[in-house]
């Protein structure tokens, strides 16, 4: 048993978790939310232990690193994130139709990491500037805010479609989804646990640089674009609740402010060079 | 009438300071203007960026090239501060006027008032439903307090009042950073040294400003300096030995690694690289011309004269290993009233053609290497400033997110035949949290009374009303630590 292996199954898990999930939505039968449920925790319990199992080979490896260190491990830690923040609020809220959402948006980070072109699943040694336990707290907590940020830009998605769809209860595809004020919320409250998370994230990083290197903020690409993010997210918080902006207008901000998430990972790792060089 | 207009005037631009207007621009375009700087070669990067030279000077008159050091983008940051500090003045005295209040009586008339609210009424005595409601809440919410009220029972619960105050932690931890931030740009520098194995120096290069020493009122000594790899080729670890001398005495003795910086009077010195530098090398020079060969053994930059001749050599430069082909040094000779003449001198390669200069073939016969330590040094006395605003802001977005300003209100009245009991609650945050308590504690109340819903007289006819009115309400409640002027013109 590799940990290799656990995570691959793990892929296919999520993209089953996702499969009942909708399924449960389009058919309007509950049993299938509840299988979807049962998946979705059978894949984190795989895919937790394939993290750690991982975390194990490379101190065999003679490395000794928690697996946060490249682009591939961050993938699988971030879809990780989903689903955990997802289950927390599927068991506190007693919410599932949404389950689809953080599914598939999980699914795709396992998907990319496994099969794109150029990436590296290698176990590597870290490079002494990584050498830090400031490493795992600044992924750890910036993962979180970005997986948040990511349902949330699912959920928004889903509040832009919902919202054009006349609220129908007890019939339709949408019958069994939360009605659009609860999507709002539910919307709000993701943002909220991201915005607190990516500044804890922002803030570990730069502590972090500032014990490497004597610089708290150089104004390296990956940096600003997390500063990017944030103040996205922080107009987002301000123009809601004192200007009243909800429903639409925070959806598209929550999908910039994702956008903005997504091209701080990957756009900045490709297009711009910087200390951040994960994808190389 | 001057006067009045100029006040006018000024209440107006300190209105817009203070307007959250303001700062969603100033969010969108510290946004935009970050974006432009990581798409915008910065710094050297510009010279070498291959654009045309109009687009250059477009850029560098814009100072686009330094975006973030940029005057510009500096006052972006002030409008900020300036913005938050404003708004601050303007509403903290109305939130604490707002949570300084005393409570109001509360009376089943006032219920459209609340975000939430529930009437019902009993055959029970008022004095039989007073206990019950008050366990009934004590339960759901915790304890009544009583307004005491002479004719009916009124009472009020209220948890968390200071949590209106949280937001303004975050928006203090915004200008501790930006304070701390400016402290460290003015009072702090930054800079590397690089040391030889073996040598002490004061000397810091500062980063800021080309060619900027600095000298450090102490030396710092690199004992040693050893970097090791792991099977792969990547290097695992660096690390120096250094030792601070202070007034030629050796204050501490400490080795330092990448993350785990050494720190003296204020001044931290981080393993940042390393290197190796030529400490001597012994040339062979044949003078193709007479046949003589001599030898002369000389230092990194020192000239000295090749014996018989009026001929000068100098070593100007020194690559440890020069594309692949080894050791190479940059050695230029002088000849009397004629320009210089250099060339690149492979130490491991005698037969290589570069090692040919004028009339001499030059062979390398020994070198001796040190290895330096690259040192990054910074002096920042902001730093404390800033963590500790990153301390508040945390503490700060976690309450703010976290915890609310809730109340809530109970009261019994008799309208003649029943007794009416009506409950209702307002939140600051967690709606739906609040909301579920709240609905648990209305079940409860009505079995517990043996209660029937009970419809006002006063809101029947404003039913539709009353419902809309709520839903503002509930919207308005979150703001309504002092509204903002353009709230109230919205309305
Ligand atoms: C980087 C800078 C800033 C950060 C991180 C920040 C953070 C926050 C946060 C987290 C909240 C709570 C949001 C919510 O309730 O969902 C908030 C509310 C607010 N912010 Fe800011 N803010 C910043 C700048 C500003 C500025 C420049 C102003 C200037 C007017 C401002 C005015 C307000 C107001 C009026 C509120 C509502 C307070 C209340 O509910 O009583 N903020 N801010």
């Amino acid at each position: 048993m590799t940990s290799s292996l656990l995570l691959s199954i793990t892929t296919f898990i999520y993209l089953f978790c996702t499969v009942l999930y909708l399924a449960a939505v389009v058919f309007r039968y509950k049993p299938l939310l509840f299988a979807g449920t049962m998946t979705a925790l059978g894949g984190f319990i795989i895919q937790t232990a394939g993290i750690i199992l991982r975390w194990k080979e490379s101190y065999d490896m003679g490395y000794g690193h928690a697996p946060l260190s490249n682009m591939y491990e961050s993938l699988v830690f971030g879809a990780w994130a989903i689903i955990a923040i997802y289950l927390v609020f599927e068991w506190r809220s007693r919410q599932r139709a949404l389950g689809f959402v953080p599914g598939a948006m999980a699914f795709l980070a396992m998907a990319y990491a496994s099969f794109a072109t150029g990436m590296d699943a290698k176990i590597q040694p870290l490079v002494p500037a990584l050498k830090s336990n400031w490493l795992i707290a600044h992924v750890i907590t910036c993962f979180l805010g970005y997986a948040a940020f990511a349902v949330s830009c699912g959920l928004s998605m889903l509040y832009l479609l919902r919202k054009d769809v006349k609220d129908n209860p007890g019939h339709g595809t949408l019958a069994f989804l939360p009605n659009s004020r609860q999507l709002e919320s539910i919307n709000y409250q993701m943002i909220l646990f991201g915005f607190l998370w990516l500044s804890v994230g922002i803030i570990t990083g730069s502590v972090w640089a500032n014990s490497a290197w004597g610089t708290y903020w150089s104004w390296d690409p990956k940096e600003t674009w997390s500063l990017i993010t944030w103040f996205i997210y922080a107009a987002l918080l301000h123009a809601r609740t004192m200007k009243g902006w909800q429903g639409s207008r925070v959806a598209w901000l929550s999908m910039i402010g994702f956008g903005c998430v997504l091209f701080t990972y990957f756009g900045v790792n490709f297009l711009l060079s910087g200390l951040h060089s994960y994808a190389r | 009438m001057a006067t009045e207009k100029e006040k006018g005037s000024s209440a107006n631009i300190l209105d817009w300071l203070a307007s959250l207007k303001l700062t969603l621009f100033v969010f969108f375009a510290l946004a935009a203007a970050s974006t432009v700087g990581t798409l915008l070669p910065q710094g050297a990067e510009l010279e070498e960026s291959g654009l045309s030279a109009g687009t250059i000077s477009l850029i560098q008159s814009l100072g686009l090239n330094n975006l973030y050091h940029s005057s510009w983008f500096r006052m972006l940051l002030l409008l900020l501060c300036v913005n938050l500090l404003v708004c601050t003045v303007d509403r903290l005295p109305k939130t604490i006027k707002l949570l300084r209040r005393q409570e109001d009586q509360f009376d089943s008339n006032k219920l459209s008032k609340f975000g939430t609210s529930a009437v019902m009424a009993t055959r029970m005595s008022p004095q039989e439903a007073q206990p019950l409601l008050q366990n009934a809440v004590e339960e759901t919410f915790g304890q009544l307090k009583d307004l005491g009220s002479s004719a009916r029972f009124c009472g009020v619960l209220e948890k968390g009042r200071w949590s209106r105050l949280m937001v303004y932690g975050v928006h203090t931890s915004v200008i501790l950073v930006v304070f701390g931030a400016l402290l460290g740009s003015i009072l702090g520098y930054k800079g590397f040294m690089n040391i030889p194995e073996g040598e002490a120096s004061d000397q810091v290069e500062l980063t800021a400003g080309a060619h900027n020493h600095l000298a450090l009122p102490f030396q710092v000594k690199c004992d040693k300096f050893e970097v090791s790899f792991y099977d792969t080729g990547a290097p695992k670890e660096f690390k120096s030995d250094l030792t601070i001398i202070d007034n030629g005495k050796e204050v501490i003795k400490q080795p330092i690694v990448v993350n785990d910086p050494l720190s003296y009077n204020g001044v931290t010195f981080y393993q940042s690289s390393y290197g190796s530098m030529l400490k001597q090398a012994e040339l062979e020079l044949k003078d193709k011309d007479s046949g003589k060969t001599e030898v002369v053994s000389l230092t990194l930059q020192q000239t000295a004269a090749i014996p018989g001749t009026q001929d000068q050599i100098r070593i100007s430069e020194f690559q440890d290993n020069m594309m692949g082909f080894g050791p190479a040094l940059g050695v230029v000779i002088n000849k009397p009233a004629k320009p210089a003449n250099g060339s690149w001198v492979l130490a491991d390669k005698p037969n290589f053609h570069g090692n040919t200069i004028q009339n001499y073939q030059i062979k390398v016969r020994n070198i001796s290497k040190a290895n330096y330590t690259g040192l990054q040094v910074s002096h920042d006395p902001g730093v404390w400033v800033v963590y500790l605003g990153f301390t508040l802001m945390l503490i700060g977005i976690m309450l703010t997110f976290y915890s609310s300003h809730n109340k809530l209100w109970a009261c019994i009245e008799n309208d003649g035949r029943k007794t009416i009991v009506a409950i209702a609650g307002r939140s600051s945050r967690s709606a739906p949290a609040f909301n579920e308590k709240f609905d648990e504690l209305r079940d409860r109340l009505n079995s517990l009374l043996n209660a029937e819903p009970y419809k006002l007289e006063q809101t029947k006819p404003e039913k539709a009303k009353t419902e809309k009115a709520r839903q503002e309400k509930t919207k308005a409640e979150k703001t309504k630590p002092g509204k903002t002027k353009e709230e109230k013109k919205k309305k």
